[in-house]
């Protein structure tokens, strides 16, 4: 793979690598566990790069690699804290301790999408990211039917998690 | 939050992720090594296809030959030798088709479904291996307590019967250990991936 396109992979992906934080920063619950899974997302867009033809946006083959990666290919660092999925113990993700900056509500939202099981993750984070049922039932590979029944039981979900 | 629209606007709203990459942070990512399932279960699988192989360098050949020409065994050997190389051929092919076959682009379903593929090759071929290891295991002890060799060095007092129930004992025993080695590897590499698959499969309303 030459360098040219090596850079130009590396312009698109730091344009673009806020969605990546998103997916991250939803399926880790502490900075190292995000760097990890962020790194590990991007070898795979690399790999996958030459394939990428342009047939779809850049940034959504970005977002479908991503999901793979963290449903499929991600393997918990040890340095990933194991959370249990109580919801009461929410407010004590590790995520808070580095971002002090960041809304309280959004911290919570975060930590409510952290409890969900990973196929309900990519659900809640299509819905919050205005994805179609089209595009979400392309994405997971299901009929738009069961993309249908499974969004409405995580929202449900994380509807309960946030309104307990 | 009260209801799930007010917390699509604070989703929109939010800003930049605190950790952000940079070109150059980028350009040092894409030389890493992947540590993901799929090149771990490249890993395991090779070490599996090899193992039950490599057991053949520990073994004195010269001892092994001599034993089988003894008991009348090299014909049979030399079957199943070329039986068992044919087969691992074949399930090397279908391992090596169905893993050039995973691909990080297609959408989960498939990825997932061509990942547990590839690793049910791997677990057929540990299967036919204990299988094979079981039928020449018995065909051996057939050929061996039946030669007019071994029942000559037999003691007077000692029971036949006795001698093959203490055989099949233990072999039964480390095909058992093999056995229950496998599921645990199996279960470790595999279990977040069958669980999602299930997960994704399942079609229970609220």
């Amino acid at each position: 793979m030459t360098k040219e396109l090596e850079q130009k992979f590396a312009k698109e992906l730091e344009d673009n690598q806020s969605i990546i934080h998103k997916v991250c920063r939803s399926y880790t619950n502490n900075e190292a566990a995000h760097k990890d899974l962020f790194q590990e997302i991007t070898i795979q867009l690399w790999k996958a790069y030459p394939k990428f033809r342009g047939e779809s946006k850049f940034s959504t083959w970005m977002y479908r690699v991503s999901f793979n990666t963290a449903i499929s290919l991600y393997r918990k660092s040890k340095r990933r804290v194991e959370t249990t999925q109580i919801y009461d113990n929410l407010k004590e993700l590790e995520y808070q301790d580095y971002d002090e900056s960041s809304d309280k509500q959004l911290k919570l939202l975060y930590n409510a999408i952290y409890s969900l099981n990973d196929i309900e993750k990519a659900l809640a984070l299509m819905y919050l990211e205005d994805k179609s049922y089209k595009e979400i039932s392309q994405t997971l590979g299901i009929s738009e039917v069961n993309a249908r029944v499974k969004m409405n039981r995580t929202k449900t979900k994380l509807k309960n998690i946030l309104n307990p | 939050m009260e209801n799930l629209d007010s917390i699509k606007d604070l989703w929109k709203n939010q800003g930049e992720s605190t950790i952000r990459f940079t070109q150059s942070d980028i350009h040092n990512m894409v030389q890493k090594k992947s540590s993901s399932i799929v090149k771990w279960i490249l890993i395991i699988s090779i070490l599996e296809f090899l193992l039950p192989n490599l057991v053949f360098i520990f073994t004195d050949i010269d001892a092994t030959r001599s034993f089988y020409q003894k008991y009348e065994l090299t014909t049979v050997m030399q079957f199943y030798g070329i039986i068992h190389i044919i087969i691992i051929i074949g399930f090397i092919y279908i391992f090596y088709k169905n893993y050039k076959n995973i691909s990080v682009a297609s959408n989960v379903k498939i990825l997932l479904s061509d990942i547990l593929k590839t690793r049910r090759t791997v677990k057929n071929y540990i299967y036919y291996n204990l299988t094979i290891m079981g039928i020449i295991g018995l065909h051996m002890f057939y050929m061996v307590y039946n030669s007019p060799q071994f029942i000559d060095e037999l003691p007077n007092n000692s029971n036949l019967v006795m001698v093959w129930g203490i055989s099949i004992i233990l072999l039964v025993l480390v095909l058992l250990i093999f056995w229950l080695f496998y599921r645990v590897l199996y279960g470790f590499l595999l279990k977040k991936l069958k669980k999602n698959y299930a997960e994704l499969l399942s079609q229970d309303s609220l």
